[in-house]
Parts: C-alpha cells; structure tokens; sequence
C-alpha cells in the first residue's frame, strides 16, 4: 500500500513537473484572443487591457482585445466556450457569470469553460452619501420602517435578490432599480436618484474623502476601508456576494496553454511594479489570484448557491 | 475646486497633455495637433460635393480609437479631431457653393444664391472672405453660448428632474426629433421607431437575449456603430451611387470666373455686415440649442430675415438677394455655422444629440469610455477632483482653439480649396464605402459587423427613398439604452407605480408636449399643404 501511495505521490510530482515544464516552454500557436465581458473604458476592461498590454511586454505574445458586452458576462462565456482550446483565446468575466448568471438563465454548468486565474476581488459594500445621515445599515432600516421610501440601487440581477432579501429579513421593502454598473451606482446616489446602493470598490476614494459612507459589508470578510461596518449576517441575511474577475478558457482548454497562461498573468497582477497590479490595487484592493481546484472549488459553489439565493428571494 | 480651477484644468489637459513633438522648446501636444489636423480635414470634407463633416468623423473614428486606444487621455485628442472636422465643414462647405454653384453641404445651398452670383462678378476672393467672416463669427459666438449654458443647464436638471421625468424628457426629445426632422412626422415615428427596434435586439436586463430568435450572432445585439454608420453613411453613399447611375452626370468641366479688383474685407464691409450676422447668428444658436432641428432651416431662417431687413434698408443701386448681396451670405452663414456649437448644449447637459455630429461626439465617448455625456459631467466636486468634467473643460477648449485656427488660418486654407470640386464622384463614393466597412471592421473585429453594417446600409437607403430621414433613427437607436434604463429605473423607483409619467407635474407636462408636437406638426403640415 505505501509503495502504492508513493509511487502514486512520484507519478503526481512528475505529473506536476511535466506541466510546470511544458508551461514554461509553451508558446501560442497564433494571436490570443482575448474577449472582455465588460463595457469599453470601465475599470474591468481597463484592468483587462493592462494585462494584456503586459503580456505582450513580457512574453512577446500577440493579444487581440475585444468586447464581448452583455448578460452579465454569459455572452463572453458563451463565445469563449466554443473556441480553439489551444491557448489562443481567452475571456475576462467575473465568479458570479460562472455561478449566479449561469444558474438564473439556466444556460449550461460552469464547465462550459476552463476556470484559469482570479486577478482581484471585490470591496463590496452597501454605500450611501455621508450627507444622507445614516452611519450603518440598521439606520436605514429604521428609516424605512419608519415609512420612508428608500431606493436601493443594484447593478447585477443577483445583488437584486441580495438586496431584496435585505428588506424581507428586516420586514421592509426596499425599491430596487437596477442600474449599469458600480460607476452608475455612484453617479445615481451623487444625483439623489437611489438612496443607498451597492459598491464593489469604486466608492473608495469617495469614502476615504467623506463623502460616502460604507453601510455594512456585503463581503464575507470585514471591509478594508470600513472594518467596523456590520456584516450582512449581523441583519439575519445569511447571503454574500464575493465576486471576484477572473480569465477563463475555452471547455476543454489544453492544460499547457491554461498553466502556461494562468501562470503568466498572476505574475503580472502580483508584481508591484506592474500597471495592472496599482490599477487592481487602487480599484479593488488589491491582487487576489486563485486558480486550479481551488479555484473550481470557488465556481462550483457560487453556482449551487445561486439556488439559494433565487429561492430566498422568490418568497 | 473652484469653478476657475476646473477651466484652468481643462485648459492644461489640452495644452499639457501627452507630447506629439516639441517646436522651438516648446512641446506641442496631441491634441492640439489633431484639432489642427480634424479642422483640414473638416475644411476638405467640406468642399467636396459629396462628401460632409459625418462622413469624415465616421470614417476617422473607428481608426482613431484604433490609434489611441481606450484609454481616458485618448478622449481629448479624439473628440478634438471629430470638433476641427465638425467647424472646418461648415466653412469648407461655402468654398464650392460660392465658385461652382454647387453647395458642398447641404446647409451651403443658401450660399450659392447670392455667392455664386458675386463670384461670377469677378469677386470670387471678397465672397469667399465674406462667408469666411461670418462662419467664423456665428461659430464663435455660439461656442460661447454653449460654455455658458451648458453647465448651468445639466446642474438645473440634476437639481430638478427625477427619474420619472428624465424618462418623459428622453420620451419628448424623440417625440421632438421625430416631428421636425424629415418629411412629415409620420415618418419621423417611423424612422423612431425603426431606431428603437433595432436597439432593443439583444439588449434588456433579462438574461435571455430578447428579440435574437436563438441566433448567437444577434444575441450581442448590433453594435452600435454598425447601425450609425450603415444607416448614415453607406445609406447615403448608396443613395448617391443610384443618383449618379440614373443621372450618368454630365461631365463637363466647371468654369471658375477670373477675380476683379478688390478682393479684400474693409472695416466698413464689417460694419455693414455685421447686424445680419449678429441676427443669424442668435437665430442658428437657438436653434441648435433644440435637438433635432438642423443648420439647413437655420440657413433658411437667417436669410429669410436678412432679407426682409435688407429689402428695407438697402440703397437702390445695390443688388437684391438672390442677385449677388454680401448681406445674402453672411446671413446665411453666420446661421448654419452658429449651429454646431449650441448643438452641443443637450449633448452635454443632457446627453441627447441634435445632429450627426454630436451623434459621432456621443458616439466617441461612449467607444473610448471615462466620459458619459450627460448631467453628471457638470458635478463641481469640492474635495475630489471630476475628471469627466476636466474634459468638459478640455472639450471646451479645443472647441475654442479650433476658432482660433478658423479666424488665423481656416480663411488662407479654404480659398485654396476650390479644387476639392475636381474629384468625380464614381470614384469618391466607392472609396467611402470601401473605407467605412474598413472603419467598422477596425473597431468591431468580427465579420458580422460588415454584413450589419451593409443590412443597415440598405435600410438606410430605403428610407431615403422613400424620403425618411435616417437621423430620428440614429438618434433614437443611440437614446434607446437610456430611455429603457431610465422608465424601468423610474418605475421600480416609484415602487411600481405603472403611471410614473403621469403622476409627476413636470413628467405630465412633459409628456403632453411630446404629444402636442407630433399632433401640432402635422395639422401644419396639413393647413400649408
């Protein structure tokens, strides 16, 4: 039995070396294709943009961006999944097109693409104007039971849900009005259109100036600008919303390239002197870069929890 | 931040940013040199019969972004070309109506009634320096209306409009252009509501992509600049190609009349000039300032009152309109060109487009990213610095450097582009068509957008066929996004509330004169007929 199990460890190592091998020597047969899940000049598809910009740098490989735009990301994962899965197309979308998205619309399970590489997280918060008053969640849900409308602004079908299962743990009911994107979120509360809102990061400079306050964590983890702020859990909403950006390949992706590729773009998130790691750090606080099981591991359970989610919020 | 420190920021993004090259120690940059460059450009496009300032923008466009990329420091040197090419056609466009009597725009047509005359007179020099004057003049003097409203304008809204009336003030701009675009507002709804359609394909917040019927082709639904592009430009280059193919135009060369004289414009010719470009140039800017309406009724207007103000005052040895008046082009001059300024009023404040330009404007910023036209751009943060509005700033300063170009240079280089007429059109059409689907295929990268492009392009020529003006199309197809954004926002906002446009006193009031002008339009029509 140990002769097995160590055999079987020396065939894993080898297995391990060989692919560390081929990943170093792999090289594209041709362009990368590189589709981006999100609109032109936001800051995801900047973030995509500096990634491939170096990689040309470091590796003298030939990306082609474009945009793949719509449905949360599932347009980008649907092109991605047919694609040549040899290394020369890839897709920035986020977790929650592999898990929430893909389960609402009903459109395939997430092995419809080869998961490569997380490249940052998310701050997401429940945001509002410091103007406004309210110091954490429980002030405005005070307010609404105290009959006081109150427009909560979400930018993905799933934090729609999160945010309605918000009021119907709290027995309120917030308006919810979807809008197109963090950046939306922001300018929606600056005009006084949506009361509170939700923020995946892009609040930070808001906050750290003053003039937003972070209501409570949406993250399963303490805020990084706002530790103090109350966790979702502290509200009874045993929901929470970890997105993370992500690269994926085509089903089936050839395990040299996805090794080979994962491995090049964590080295660039991860080195400080690079412009996609201050552009994550400044926009997402910070590099986060998961891949193989782990990462799989990730997917799989924001795709079964999605269910949850859409149960709860169907009450 | 103060009001000043944002201009002064604005002023220093044109003139401090990214280097092209250094003159005499002293660098100049990008942007500076692709406004000079868009205003050659624009003054080209211009004189070309055939070709206008949407053609230009539409073909520069997609190989700029190209160029630049979809970086924030690309928009300044971008929509500072697509401004130099929008001014240098609005005076380009005089130069062949004036020498050949051949309008090279079609607000230029006004021009060739008392320009053409002039220059057949032998005073070909002083026409062209008159129509130069007072293009520049009205250019100006509504660049100048424009900074001063536009801000004021987007933070009144922002103050005063909620969600339900920004959905009822989107509902009366289309309502708006639909009616006074075109030939009858019947045909405007239609165009609208073509527009809406085809915007509305693959789009929504649904997962499943509406109105796709399963195809993963349609399912991204069209991009956008295949539909302005296919419906504008090659709509129009096909229209032309039928033109000339059932007209087999002559081909004779143009005669140009040899220059007499004094050719030069004294203080006294300004003196006299000036109350009719002063009239028309308050009347292009405030029609500009209403979407939809054009700078060809603008040109009408304006010379229809220069004239009635002409026939009272003017000596009797002097010629009547229409037989070679100086007065005749200035008026219509100082109105068409005093156009394209104010346009830009309900672009920025309220990111609604009057016009293919600003369609090419709104379309720039929404391909490079980092700057959405509309109220929030005029947010005077305190603490934090708004970038979108250093670029309203930076907007407004190259709109005011290409003016400068226009009042130093822009007179030198139109009069040397009388021969921009030689070009013959079996070549030139062909050429735009060819470089569109190349511009389209440069930005889009997959085939499918030239096939769009091309369905769109017949669409277009269909409706020009059949006398539908494209731009209520255009305008709705770009509106489309945001009008269904903002009522379902709206609508959610006002928790359910289905009569959200009504229930509101200012949507009410909105929406009723969305209603009144279709309805008051065609009765017009209706009684002039």
């Amino acid at each position: 039995m140990k002769m097995i199990l160590r055999a079987a460890a020396a065939a894993a190592g080898l297995a391990v070396l060989a692919t560390g091998a081929l990943a170093a020597d792999w090289t594209p047969p041709g362009p990368i294709k590189l589709m981006i899940a999100f609109r032109a000049g936001g800051g995801a598809d900047t973030q995509a943009r500096l990634i491939a910009e170096e990689l040309e740098a470091r590796h003298g490989w030939k990306i082609i961006p474009e945009q793949v735009t719509g449905k949360g990301g599932l347009n980008a994962a649907k092109a991605i999944s047919g694609e040549n899965p040899d290394g020369t197309a890839i897709a920035m979308i986020v977790t929650e097109t592999l898990g929430y998205n893909l389960r609402a619309a009903n459109a395939g399970s997430p092995d419809m693409v080869t998961p490569l590489t997380t490249t940052a997280g998310s701050q997401m918060a429940v945001v509002a104007l410091t103007s406004a008053g309210y110091k954490t969640l429980a002030d405005v849900i005070a307010a609404a039971k105290g009959g006081t409308a109150i427009r909560f602004g979400v930018m993905s079908p799933s934090l729609a849900d999160l945010a309605y299962v918000i009021g119907k743990e709290n027995g309120i009911e917030f308006n919810i009005v979807s809008v197109k994107g963090g950046k939306a979120v922001m300018n929606g509360l600056t005009a006084g259109d949506i009361d509170v809102g939700f923020g995946a990061g892009i609040q930070a400079k808001a906050v750290s100036a003053g003039d937003m306050v972070e209501l409570a964590s949406v993250k399963s983890e303490p805020l990084a600008n706002s530790p103090d702020a109350p966790m979702l859990t502290e509200f009874g909403v045993e929901f929470y919303n970890d997105t993370m950006f992500m690269l994926a390949g085509p089903k089936g992706m050839d395990p040299a390239a996805r090794a080979a590729i994962s491995a090049a773009i964590q080295d660039i998130v991860n080195d400080p002197n690079s412009k996609a790691n201050q552009f994550i750090a400044k926009g997402f606080g910070g590099a986060v870069t998961i891949s193989g099981d782990e990462l799989d591991a990730i997917i799989a359970k924001a795709y079964s929890d999605a269910d949850a989610l859409m149960a709860a919020s169907a009450e | 931040m103060g009001t000043l420190d944002y201009i002064w920021l604005g002023i220093l993004a044109v003139f401090q940013g990214p280097e092209l090259f250094s003159m005499f120690g002293l660098p100049i940059s990008v942007t500076i040199a692709m406004v000079l460059a868009g205003f050659l450009t624009g003054i080209m496009v211009g004189a070309t019969p055939g070709l206008a300032g949407p053609v230009a923008m539409a073909i520069a466009l997609p190989i700029l972004i190209s160029v630049f990329g979809y970086t924030p420091d690309a928009l300044l040197p971008v929509m500072g070309f697509l401004i130099g090419v929008m001014k240098g056609a609005t005076i380009g466009g005089a130069v062949p109506a004036i020498l050949f009597n051949t309008p090279g725009t079609p607000d230029a047509f006004m021009t060739t009634l008392d320009g053409h005359p002039l220059a057949r007179a032998g005073k070909a020099g002083k026409a062209l320096r008159i129509a130069h004057f007072s293009s520049a003049s009205g250019d100006t003097f509504s660049d100048i209306v424009l900074i001063i409203c536009a801000p004021f304008l987007a933070i009144l809204v922002e103050r005063y409009l909620d969600l339900p009336e920004k959905t009822a003030l989107l509902i009366l701009s289309l309502s708006f252009i639909a009616a006074v675009v075109g030939g009858s507002p019947a045909k405007g709804l239609i165009s609208t509501g073509l527009g809406l359609l085809a915007v509305y394909v693959g789009t929504g917040e649904d997962f499943y992509p509406r109105l796709s019927m399963g195809s993963t082709q349609l399912a991204q639904g069209f991009p956008i600049a295949t539909a302005v592009l296919g419906v504008l430009i090659i709509g129009a280059v096909l229209k032309e190609l039928d033109d000339l193919w059932r007209k087999k135009r002559e081909v004779g060369t143009v005669a140009a009349s040899a220059d007499q004289g004094d050719q030069r414009l004294h203080g006294a010719d300004i003196r006299r000039l000036f109350p009719y470009i002063a009239r028309s140039a308050l009347i292009g800017t405030a029609i500009g300032a209403l979407p939809g309406i054009g700078s060809t009724l603008a040109a009408t207007l304006g010379y229809t009152v220069g004239r009635a103000r002409y026939q009272k005052r003017k000596a009797p040895q002097d010629p009547a309109f229409g037989e070679g008046a100086p007065e005749g082009i200035a008026s219509t001059e100082a109105a068409n060109s005093s156009v394209s300024g104010a346009n830009l009023i309900p672009v920025l404040s309220l990111g609604i487009p009057g016009n293919a330009a600003a369609v090419f404007l709104i379309l720039a910023a929404d391909s490079i990213g980092g700057f959405n036209p509309g109220p929030s751009v005029f947010r005077f943060t305190a603490d934090t610095v708004n970038p979108e509005l250093v670029v309203a700033f930076g907007l407004f300063t190259t709109m005011m450097l290409a003016n400068a170009l226009n009042w130093t240079i822009g007179g030198l280089f139109m009069r040397s582009m009388g021969v921009m007429i030689r070009i013959p059109k079996h070549i030139l059409l062909p050429s735009v068509l060819l470089l569109t689907l190349a511009a389209i295929y440069v930005q889009e990268t997959r085939m499918e957008a030239i096939w769009f492009a091309l369905v769109f392009g017949v669409l277009g020529y269909v409706m020009r066929a059949l006398a539908i003006s494209p731009l209520p199309f255009v305008i709705a197809f770009i509106l489309g996004g945001n009008l269904e954004a903002t009522a379902r926002q709206a609508f959610a906002a006002t928790g359910g509330d289905p009569w959200f446009l009504f229930t509101n006193p200012l949507a009410a009031v909105f929406m009723a004169a969305s209603v009144a002008v279709i309805v008051f339009t065609a009765r017009n029509r209706k009684a002039a007929a």
